[in-house]
């Protein structure tokens, strides 16, 4: 057993002479949930499509498991399930059939026993003798989900899986991660949703036209996050005199935005309570505090555009 | 490799559409067979007679014919005396004289259902998006090719052996059991060549399947290559129907330019073999069979090659 479940080292792929993903290098835990973030056209599904061998890599590694695709092929194969892009199936077969179809192909023995469990899993004993054809896209999105861990994958990998889903769906999508990632299997996930990663994953990394800028860890993020400005909005009595007392009173205090009963400030944690105290002494009503969380969007937006920044510089 | 061929065949077998081509194979010769029932002359127990006075009308008119016409007209005598003499009745149908007349011509339409049914095999993994989860698999890219490969052979022998059978079975309720063993004379452009009903049938049949296993690997390339059913069956198609034509037309300019009996056309139906020894003055059996092997080999490997290389990216 390797220490990481997949390693990608310096991968790279240039068609012509585009190159669409650019010296990405990054590893996934055991039992890891790892995201690749990007806005469309980022790379994401390049550099998944590279890992499952669906398209050829100009340059760099990629092990599964400890398994490298270029040596070991069959081996890292088997310890990969995935989901491109959308799960296609054999529509005019049942659900049942399709599995099987997949369980055939996988290197060990894939039991009757072990398919009811994966159907149980995700949810689908009701319909699995169904004709895909008529199954929703939900429901294809678990029979996708199932045909990648029927061979207790090391790693799954997702290629924008809540595409399509309800908010229902995609937290259920989420609690089903969370599950899996408990037992150790690796995820890797990918979207273009910062808010998306955030509550999925335990790290993730940014992709921007190819290249891996950035890699966030979100436990790190959490614990650190009393320390950092947070953004309040207070709606008050009389916001003119709130603005005039603030200004006088707590000049460290950035005043973001006002508008009508409602001022924005960016302000730590703890002059919070301090604030509140001087409008209440001053004889102004707060109604309301409101914590707009800072969001990680806030973040990856800053990152992206610093890094823009430098290259026009 | 079993388990791949196993889920191939599944895939081909889920399909209705399979199923159906197999039906249709059935009916058609079942229509052949009422066609041939109705429309050619009924057996004639009578034949030797008849036969006889034939040969005795064109004696006749020899006595009053030129010298030109009565060289032509003794062969006619001859052939007619040979029937007589070798006892093979000319008018006679039994269910293997319906073989080896009728049944031999279906041989087309299983040639098509394999077209269509072994480019629907891969150009569908494409169009439907499949192929990306097939292939992601531990199983090495050629090996999932040729089980496919393998699975429309299986599905293709089946489709023969769907003919042969209901060809059988068809003709016995039709025209009745006959010898096997019994005598015929097939006409050809070298002349009446004399042979056994059953034996030619089986040897017509076996000189079909290159040609099947042809046809069948330019379909399967083409999908492979461009991911489309359509182009896959239209040349398919195209080359099933055409085949022999654009053969005749190329055997014709095989005088002028020797390069044009290397191409594939003339080559790809064999079951002109069953009835000649060559189809030009150089070109036997064996040779085309070995320019057959040499475009087989072209093509398996430009097939395999690709797939092996290509970047699935729908
Ligand atoms: N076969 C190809 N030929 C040329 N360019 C390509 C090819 N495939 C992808 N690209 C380009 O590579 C870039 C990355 O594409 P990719 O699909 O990996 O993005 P993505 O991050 O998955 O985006 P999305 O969020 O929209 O799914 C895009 O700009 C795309 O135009
Ligand atoms: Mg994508």
């Amino acid at each position: 057993m390797s220490q990481f479940a997949l390693e990608v080292k310096s991968l790279t792929k240039k068609i012509g002479r585009k190159t669409i993903v650019d010296d990405v290098s990054f590893e996934v835990e055991r039992g890891e949930i790892f995201g690749l973030l990007g806005p469309n056209g980022a790379g994401k599904t390049t550099i998944i499509r590279m890992i499952v061998s669906l398209i050829n890599r100009t340059d760099g590694n990629v092990l599964v498991n400890g398994h490298d695709l270029d040596d070991s092929f069959t081996e890292a194969m088997n310890e990969l399930g995935a989901i491109v892009e959308n799960p296609e199936f054999y529509k005019y077969l049942s659900g049942y059939k399709n599995l099987r179809h997949y369980a055939r192909m996988a290197l060990s023995d894939i039991t009757e026993d072990r398919l009811n469990e994966v159907t149980k899993l995700v949810g689908l004993e009701e319909a699995i003798h169904d004709k895909v054809r008529t199954y929703s896209l939900g429901m294809r999105q678990r029979l996708g989900v199932a045909q990648a861990i029927l061979h207790k994958p090391s790693i799954l990998i997702l290629d924008e899986p809540t595409n399509g889903l309800d908010p229902q769906g995609i937290r259920e999508f989420r609690d089903y991660l969370r599950l899996l990632a408990s037992q150790g299997t690796s995820v890797l996930v990918s979207s273009h949703l910062l808010s998306e990663m955030q509550l999925m994953c335990d790290r993730f990394a940014i992709i921007e036209q190819g290249k891996l800028i950035h890699i966030s860890n979100m436990h790190e993020n959490e614990s650190s996050e009393a320390k950092v400005l947070r953004t309040i909005e207070v709606e008050v009595s009389n916001s003119e005199l709130a603005v005039k007392l603030l200004g006088e009173q707590m000049p460290e205090v950035k005043m973001a935005s006002t508008e009508g009963a409602r001022i924005s400030l960016s302000i730590e944690k703890e002059q919070i309570p301090v604030v509140n105290k001087l409008f209440v002494e001053n004889g102004i009503d707060v109604y309301e505090i409101l914590n707009v969380k800072a969001t990680l969007e806030d973040r990856f937006l800053e990152i992206t555009n610093k890094d823009k920044k430098e290259q026009m510089v | 490799m079993i388990a791949l061929i196993q889920n191939e065949l599944m895939k081909i077998f889920g399909k209705m559409a399979s199923w159906i081509y197999m039906v249709i194979i059935v009916l058609a010769v079942l229509v052949a067979g009422i066609i041939y029932m109705k429309f050619s002359a009924d057996p004639n127990p009578n034949w030797r007679q008849d036969t006889q006075a034939e040969i005795t009308m064109l004696e006749n008119q020899m006595a009053s014919a030129s010298e030109e016409e009565k060289l032509m007209l003794q062969e006619q005598i001859d052939q007619t005396q040979e029937m007589l003499d070798k006892n093979i009745n000319p008018t006679v149908k039994t269910n293997w004289h319906f073989m080896n007349d009728v049944v031999i011509g279906v041989s087309s339409l299983v040639t098509l259902f394999v077209v269509v049914v072994g480019s629907a095999n891969v150009a569908a993994e494409f169009s439907d998006g499949t192929i990306k989860q097939l292939l992601i698999r531990p199983h090495r890219r050629w090996s999932i090719l040729l089980s496919k490969y393998i699975a429309v052979i299986i599905y293709g022998l089946l489709l023969v052996l769907t003919l042969i059978v209901s060809g059988y079975l068809i003709g016995l309720v039709l025209f009745g059991s006959g010898d096997f063993n019994m005598k015929i004379f097939e006409v050809t452009l070298e002349g009446r060549k004399e042979a056994v009903v059953g034996t030619q049938f089986f040897l017509k049949m076996l000189y079909y399947i290159p040609s099947l296993l042809m046809i069948m690997t330019i379909a399967f390339m083409l999908s492979t290559l461009f991911k489309s059913q359509a182009l896959a069956v239209g040349v398919g198609i195209f080359v099933l129907f055409f085949s022999s034509t654009l053969g005749g037309i190329i055997l014709m300019l095989a005088d002028k330019y020797t390069w044009a009996k290397f191409l594939i056309f003339p080559h790809l139906d064999l079951t002109v073999y069953a009835l000649q020894e060559r189809i030009l003055e150089d070109i036997t059996f064996p040779v085309s069979i070995s320019i057959l092997a040499v475009y087989y080999a072209i093509f398996m490997m430009v097939t395999f090659f690709f797939f092996q290389k290509r970047d699935i990216s729908i």
